[in-house]
């Protein structure tokens, strides 16, 4: 296919695509000249060049549309929703040929692709119109059986198109798309400048040798072009998210009328950037996402009109940017989950225990629609509800390192939110060695690294059947060998003093990793591996590492799926039978749900007298996140109150000991000071999932410890026995310490 | 005019061939047909992948998959590093490495020299040569890159399947 070919069918197609804008605009908006002239434009220019390009049919077909929309233009016909949806045929007419020059450069001359029916189609309604328009009332109805034949047949493909669509995104829309890009010439200006400064940069340290003076200047000097130029090619990878939404309006008003819905779709966000490999790997779960609001989500105009909602049912995209990520909502103004309709379900699938049921917050309860097989939909459609759904979307986003969740308010709506990183070349990982080899774990599957001594290893590890088990502070963590797994050689185990368990979580399977060591962290690269090697199913990916050696970088949820992991509902019942062997045993089941990990820090104000110093308070290990050295000039005021920026996020500090203002009374100006140790926690109850830092003076340790119960009477704090002592919990976080079932036994 | 005409004519008829050895075996692959030749490398192992899967090495900001040609020949695999032929697969899209022994010098040869396969090969050195040269020192086995493609390989199934092991428990 020659430049000029190539040029058309881009440009013909982005065109296609405003015009879809325009056409459910126009539905709303009958009488816009503007949006007539504009659809009226694009179809010109396309009939224009496929004469010169010599594509005939493509050329017919755009000529009858051409008129159609002529008449529309002069005003000789109106805008029905009919006339409409004949445009919106031709528009898929048109795109379909040009999907075919695109692929085979020709435009498809075998039986099936014939227009006839869609031109007379065009033909009729030009004709139609005008004759109505000249005779009045009394149009001839000569070729109206004709037309109503074609109508049959034409609605029979459709629904048959919509079906498929349903079930399959149309791949037509995708190709092109992945292939051009357009780049503000600005950005691309600026990546000009920053490869030159990269050039010279290399020239100055290829002419100077690694003991020169200035090398360290150098260095430093590469590292600032590497992360500018880095940047400026992010930059222009970045596609606004309206791009994605652009096909909603037509979908919705489609599926609208299949299910006889009344709804409208709303935007917000729209030039919110996204990677481009992202923005294609959110289309299908975004599409899924829509088409439940539609399906399932808005009720039907009559149960609406009773329920006192306006009968036009609202879904809204909104997209926005949250501490390195990107948000891409679906909300619907429709009826809402409801949450005893879920339990039911899931009791009856097997999926939960009843006991489970009853102690489930409501957040719990959602989260069991993502489970496999799991569908609501009291009647399966053609258009969801076949039990393939949020678990493929919640699949699809993890994939691309995002994550899902649902809210939802009974009479009020649900929204389905999506997190996808900003992008998916550049990924924090982390460096294992296992036989020998380099592998590269994703961070965001990391939840914690458990170091085990060799002499601890028999003692610690148990064994049920054929599987191994850590018991990490309350539960039973599945354990896989990496070198078992991967067939490699084994590493001489006997010398080493220990070995390290990585506690990996994706896509629900929860397990420990076991590898002989770890290297630093790193901001990894990812490269694509051969179709060969991809079969393998394990690794997703390659990097060059720092030292310059490669690294495969693991797929972490196949990983455990290959070693047998479950995911962890099914998990429960294996758990269940193994609490049931151990309450069997030493331990009665009671103290398990009462015991509870801790971290234990030292804190001067609740003590007295000499003792003061020694005090100690404790928080539930659940609601730490991670424990961070800060120095205090890190740490900034506003309002009088100490914040600290983290990861994006404005963080409030808590100093109840204050210990931040010793600090800064000690230090002297101009000194980065001393640092502060500040424990980023995660609140419970009305401030759910707002982050806070609390500053203590010195982490004692972690250890378990139990809640003490009906501690009213002697103090108002929460208080936990830990080491034989009692211990004041911090009273903010201990909500979510047990979880609430437990503290009913208790 | 004339005289051009003619170094065209001669020029179509010989092959410009790097030659390389591999075992006992002296190989040759078109020079056109090479995109680079990596020194000394050894490519990084992937575990769990087909055994004539020689590894992989980075190469231009790219993971290269490369083809382990001893292990195709039926040879041992050699422990230490080899020598990397970065080739085209499929028209110039794609590229794949070939690891060998060693690399050798570029001969001449005129092109109506190659002779078809001896009938007596095997199935798989059928699978592999595109032919033979006769060299005073001996045969030049004329190799084409397209039937060295990992994916090709894959295919025909002929080579060594995976190496799967189910993960089991034992230690």
């Amino acid at each position: 296919m020659d430049e000029l070919t190539k040029e058309f069918v881009a440009e013909s197609q982005e065109g296609l695509e405003r015009m879809e804008l325009c056409l459910t605009d126009l539905e709303k908006r009958p009488g816009d000249v503007e949006l007539v002239s504009e659809i009226f434009r694009t179809v010109h220019t396309i009939k224009g060049t496929t004469g010169f390009l010599r594509f005939r049919r493509l050329e017919k077909l755009a000529h009858a549309g051409e008129g159609l929309l002529a008449a529309l233009r002069d005003g000789k016909i109106i805008a029905t929703s009919e006339l409409i949806g004949a445009l919106l045929e031709l528009m898929d007419g048109l795109r379909a040929i040009l999907h075919l020059i695109e692929t085979t450069g020709i435009e498809g001359a075998r039986s099936t692709d014939d227009d006839r029916e869609l031109i007379a189609l065009m033909v009729d309604l030009k004709a139609g119109s005008a004759e109505a328009a000249v005779n009045g009332k009394s149009a001839p109805p000569m070729h109206d059986v004709e037309l109503l034949a074609l109508a049959a047949g034409r609605d029979a493909s459709r629904a048959a198109l919509l079906s498929a669509a349903a079930l399959a995104p149309a791949p037509i829309l995708t190709a092109t798309q992945d292939r051009t890009l357009r780049i503000d010439v600005e950005v691309l200006n600026r990546m000009m400048n920053q490869v030159g400064e990269l050039v010279l940069t290399r020239n100055q340290i290829l002419q100077s040798s690694p003991d020169a003076q200035n090398f360290p200047e150098l260095a430093r000097r590469l590292n600032n072009v590497t992360a500018e130029l880095r940047q400026s090619v992010m930059q222009a990878r970045m596609q606004p998210v309206g791009h994605l939404f652009g096909k909603f309006p037509r979908m919705v008003r489609d599926l609208g009328r299949t299910c006889g819905r009344q709804v409208r779709i709303e935007f917000e966000g729209q030039e919110t950037g996204l990677d481009k490999s992202l923005l294609e790997a959110v289309r299908d779960p975004l599409t899924h996402a829509v088409r439940n609001a539609v399906d399932h989500g808005i009720e039907p105009p009559d149960v609406r009109m009773l329920a006192g909602k306006p009968v036009e049912g609202v879904v809204r995209l909104r997209a926005f940017h949250q501490s390195g990520s990107v948000v891409i909502e679906v909300i619907d103004d429709g009826a809402g989950i409801s949450t005893e309709q879920v339990l039911a379900k899931a009791l009856e699938r097997g999926l939960a225990t009843p006991e489970q049921a009853a102690s489930m917050t409501q957040r719990e309860a959602l989260q069991m629609l993502f489970v496999p097989g799991f569908s609501t939909a009291r009647k399966v459609t053609n258009i969801s509800g076949r039990g393939v759904g949020l678990d493929v979307v919640r699949a699809n986003v993890e994939q691309v390192g995002g994550s899902v969740e649902l809210e939802s308010h009974l009479e009020s709506g649900t929204t389905v939110r999506m997190r996808v990183p900003l992008t998916l070349a550049i990924v924090p990982a982390l460096v294992v060695r296992s036989g020998g080899q380099s592998f590269a774990l994703p961070q965001n599957a990391l939840v914690e690294l458990v170091y085990m001594a060799r002499r601890d290893a028999e003692s610690q590890i148990e064994r049920i059947g054929a599987s191994e088990l850590y018991r990490l502070r309350d539960s039973l963590l599945p354990l896989v060998w990496l070198d078992r797994l991967l067939d490699l050689e084994q590493s001489a185990g006997t010398e080493l003093q220990g070995f390290y368990i990585a506690v990996l979580e994706s896509e629900d399977r929860r397990f420990g990793l076991v590898v002989d060591d770890l290297k630093p962290p790193e901001e990894i690269v990812v490269k694509s591996l051969s179709a060969v090697l991809r079969e393998i199913g394990l690794f997703s990916g390659a990097t060059v590492l720092g030292n310059g050696t490669l690294a495969l970088i693991l797929d972490v949820a196949e990983a455990g799926a290959r070693a047998g992991v479950r995911p962890a509902v099914e998990a429960v019942k294996v758990v269940e039978a193994t609490a049931k062997l151990e309450a069997a045993g030493r331990v009665g089941q009671a103290q398990i749900a009462m015991a509870t990990s801790v971290v234990i820090y030292e804190t001067w104000k609740r003590g007295f007298g000499e003792d003061r110093r020694g005090a100690r308070m404790a928080m539930p290990l659940s609601a730490v996140e991670r424990i961070e050295s800060v120095p205090i000039a890190e740490i900034e005021y506003a309002g009088g109150r100490p914040v600290l920026q983290y990861g994006g996020e404005l963080l409030p500090i808590e100093d109840e000991d204050e210990v931040l203002l010793e600090m800064a009374a000690a230090n002297k100006p101009g000194d980065a000071g001393p640092a502060a140790t500040i424990l980023i926690c995660l609140r419970s109850g009305e401030h759910a999932s707002k982050r806070v830092g609390v500053v203590v003076r010195r982490v004692v340790g972690v250890s378990p410890g139990t809640l003490l119960a009906a501690t009213a009477e002697v103090c108002a704090e929460p208080l936990a026995m830990v080491k034989d002592r009692v211990t004041t919990l911090h009273r903010d976080f201990v909500g979510q310490s047990a979880p609430p079932a437990l503290q009913e036994v208790a | 005019m004339r005289n051009t005409a003619a170094i065209e004519i001669d020029l179509r008829d010989t092959m410009s061939m790097c030659s390389l050895r591999a075992g006992a075996g002296l190989f040759g692959i078109e020079t056109v047909q090479i995109r680079e030749v990596l020194g000394t490398t050894s490519p990084q192992r992937v575990p769990l992948a087909p055994e004539y899967i020689a590894g992989v090495v980075p190469h231009r900001g790219e993971i290269l998959t490369t083809v382990n040609f001893r292990v195709l020949l039926g040879l041992e695999r050699r422990a230490g590093p080899g020598c990397v032929l970065v080739l085209d697969e499929e028209e110039g899209r794609d590229c794949f490495g070939l690891l060998v022994d060693g690399v050798g010098g570029v001969v001449t040869l005129a092109r109506s020299a190659l002779e078809a396969n001896p009938s007596a090969l095997d199935a798989r050195s059928m699978a592999l040569f595109d032919g033979v040269f006769r060299m005073p020192a001996g045969l030049m086995v004329h190799l084409d890159p397209q039937r060295l493609r990992p994916s090709r390989l894959a295919e025909s199934g002929m080579f060594a399947a995976a190496r799967r092991r189910s993960y089991g428990g034992q230690r």
